[in-house]
């Protein structure tokens, strides 16, 4: 096996909260390999925010290990783009200039034409190649989302970190935006793909858009288990959601995800 | 716009009304310098006019339309009270007309102190702003003296600015240096005050969306930090701005040698209260001129808030 983009070694990670620290997270362990699309599934309050978070470099872990390329994190770094669920872009720069202004963190080398040039291009693949010259509140929660995903594809970083990217939109676009997503990053095979962690809590959203699941858990959060998705690239969503397989695969992550659930009402089956 | 909107206003019968009024004897037995008054009159029908032919929102000519609707009444009760029937004593309340000519004649003097005054506050607010938003910013971020700093802040504001011009004038070479000072303090504290709680109002997620793009200290600072708190500094700047030229019209009637306060003062001391009350309504418009091209500023560069 070759050695993780990202490993998570033994990650434990306490919040205070009214004076009282609790866990958060508890001996996460698992890796991301280059070029993996992995999804960090689990209930609300389940601590996969907190995980990002970490991932991100916002937030320091109380113990355990995230290294990147075999290296320690410390803090926020140039490799990775994030895209949150608001406010990834800032409402004082137009579009365009958001995704400009992101390639320059990343990138101080490239000149302002270039950097021009580029974030045209990535406002073109995402669709919104009219509204570069528009500030965020001029546009909706979808087309926001797409100018977030363009500038952290524009940044390109070797990690792009999403945290419920898609949750505030609503299911239309929402699964508009997933397709957006998977085709950019599944490009046209000439460039190598981005390693993403995604964290959603929508059980179709993983299946179609990952390579691994990482079910959680809550209180405190730990890693149930960490499922292969078993479906072959590309995927079309018509055909596989009918799928007995499909059916079978998203009920024994439903059982992984319910699993804490269960055991605190006492019994051994949820029905859903 | 239709013909009838653009034209068919109300305005323009208190125009006519104004006129017709000119038109009874004066009671006055001084000179009221109807003329004047009507030159002036027309002048502002004309402005009606044009703005009602070209303007392209419905909204501003409304605006231009009651306001010289509100000039004409405020004209026509005036002239009756004065020129026309001698209600007021004429001595302390001159006739509209006379003030007009008098503005006319003192053209030359009145821009003269115009430009000593609003040098003197420009020079003040800038100092101030450019001194407070950088500081405010900075001492804001670092929030461990944050929180101490807005007390000290509370301190500071709280001294109403005008005590400090005894000292200042024991403190400074001259007059007009000791108003740019007492502007620099009106306008430091609550600019400063606004941006500090600017700062510690940006939404943490702003913060954390430019922290993960890895963004540098100045960078964080001035295209992050700053334009987040634009709003607040503009609170500040508003305030500051409105309390410098109450400082500054106070300050020009204590010791200036010229300003729109010193003019004002220095009439009222010979009686000449034609001159008085030129002076105040000069006052008036400069500084509605400069609050308005201040909000412009204020509204071009909020524009990305909806």
């Amino acid at each position: 096996m070759t050695t993780n983009k990202i490993e998570i070694n033994g990650l434990t990670v306490n919040y205070i909260d009214n004076k009282r620290s609790f866990n958060a997270l508890r001996d996460v362990s698992f890796g991301v390999g280059r070029g993996e699309f992995v999804s960090v599934i689990g209930a609300s309050g389940c601590g996969k925010s907190t995980l990002l978070s970490v991932l991100e470099g916002l937030y320091a872990p109380a113990g355990g290990s995230v290294q990147i390329d075999g290296k320690e994190l410390h803090g926020t770094g140039s490799e990775r783009g994030v895209v949150f669920q608001h406010y990834s872009l800032f409402p004082w720069m137009t579009t365009k200039k958001n995704i400009e202004f992101g390639i320059k963190q990343t990138h101080h080398d490239i000149k302002r034409r270039e950097r021009s040039r580029i974030a045209d291009e990535f406002l073109t693949k995402v669709g919104l190649s009219d509204a570069g010259s528009k500030y965020p509140s001029q546009l909706s929660g979808g087309m926001q989302q797409r100018a977030a995903i363009a500038r952290a594809l524009a940044m390109d970083t070797e990690i792009l970190l999403m945290d419920e990217p898609f949750s505030a939109i609503d299911p239309k676009n929402r699964i508009i935006l997933q397709e957006l997503l998977l085709s950019l990053w599944e490009g046209d095979g000439s460039e190598e793909r981005k390693t993403v962690v995604f964290v959603t809590h929508d059980i179709d959203e993983a299946i179609l858009l990952s390579d691994k699941i990482v079910v959680l858990t809550a209180h405190p959060g730990t890693v149930n288990e960490v499922v292969n998705v078993p479906f072959e690239r590309p995927r079309n969503r018509a055909e596989l959601v009918g799928t007995q397989e499909y059916g079978r695969f998203r009920n024994r992550l439903l059982s992984l995800l319910n699993t804490d659930i269960a055991e605190r009402i006492g019994g051994d089956e949820v029905v859903l | 716009m239709t013909i009838a909107k653009r034209y068919l206003r109300v305005v323009h019968l208190l125009f006519i009304a104004l006129l017709l009024i000119q038109l009874l004897p004066d009671k006055s037995t001084k000179d009221v310098y109807t003329g004047s008054l009507i030159a002036f009159a027309v002048a502002a029908e004309a402005v009606v006019l044009i703005t009602s032919s070209f303007v392209k929102k419905e909204a501003s000519l409304k605006l231009v339309v009651d306001i010289a609707g509100f000039i004409f009444v405020v004209l026509g009760i005036w002239s009756l009270a004065t020129a026309k029937f001698n209600i007021l004593n004429d001595l302390l309340f001159p006739a509209p007309g006379k003030v007009i000519h008098q503005f006319a004649e003192d053209k030359a003097t009145i821009v003269t102190n115009i430009e000593s005054s609003l040098g003197t506050t420009i020079k003040g607010f800038l100092i101030a702003v450019i001194v407070a938003v950088p500081l405010g910013l900075f001492i804001g971020w670092s929030a461990r003296i944050g929180s101490a700093a807005t007390y000290i802040t509370k301190f500071f504001s709280s001294i109403p600015p005008i005590v400090y011009i005894p000292y200042g004038i024991a403190l400074l070479p001259t007059f007009k240096s000791v108003s740019v000072f007492v502007i620099f303090l009106a306008t430091f504290w609550p600019v400063f005050a606004g941006t500090m709680s600017g700062v510690l109002g940006v939404d943490k997620k702003i913060i954390d969306s430019a922290k993960v793009l890895n963004v540098s200290k100045p960078e964080m600072l001035f295209r992050v930090i700053l334009p987040a708190s634009l709003q607040q500094i503009f609170l500040g700047c508003n305030q500051g701005l409105s309390v410098s030229f109450i400082l500054l019209t106070s300050a020009e009637m204590i010791g200036a040698r010229d300003g729109m306060g010193y003019y004002v003062k220095y009439y009222s001391d010979f009686g000449d209260y034609t001159r008085t009350i030129t002076g105040l309504l000069v006052i008036g418009i400069v500084v509605i001129a400069v609050t308005f091209l201040f909000n412009k500023l204020q509204n071009h560069l909020l524009r990305w808030k909806r």
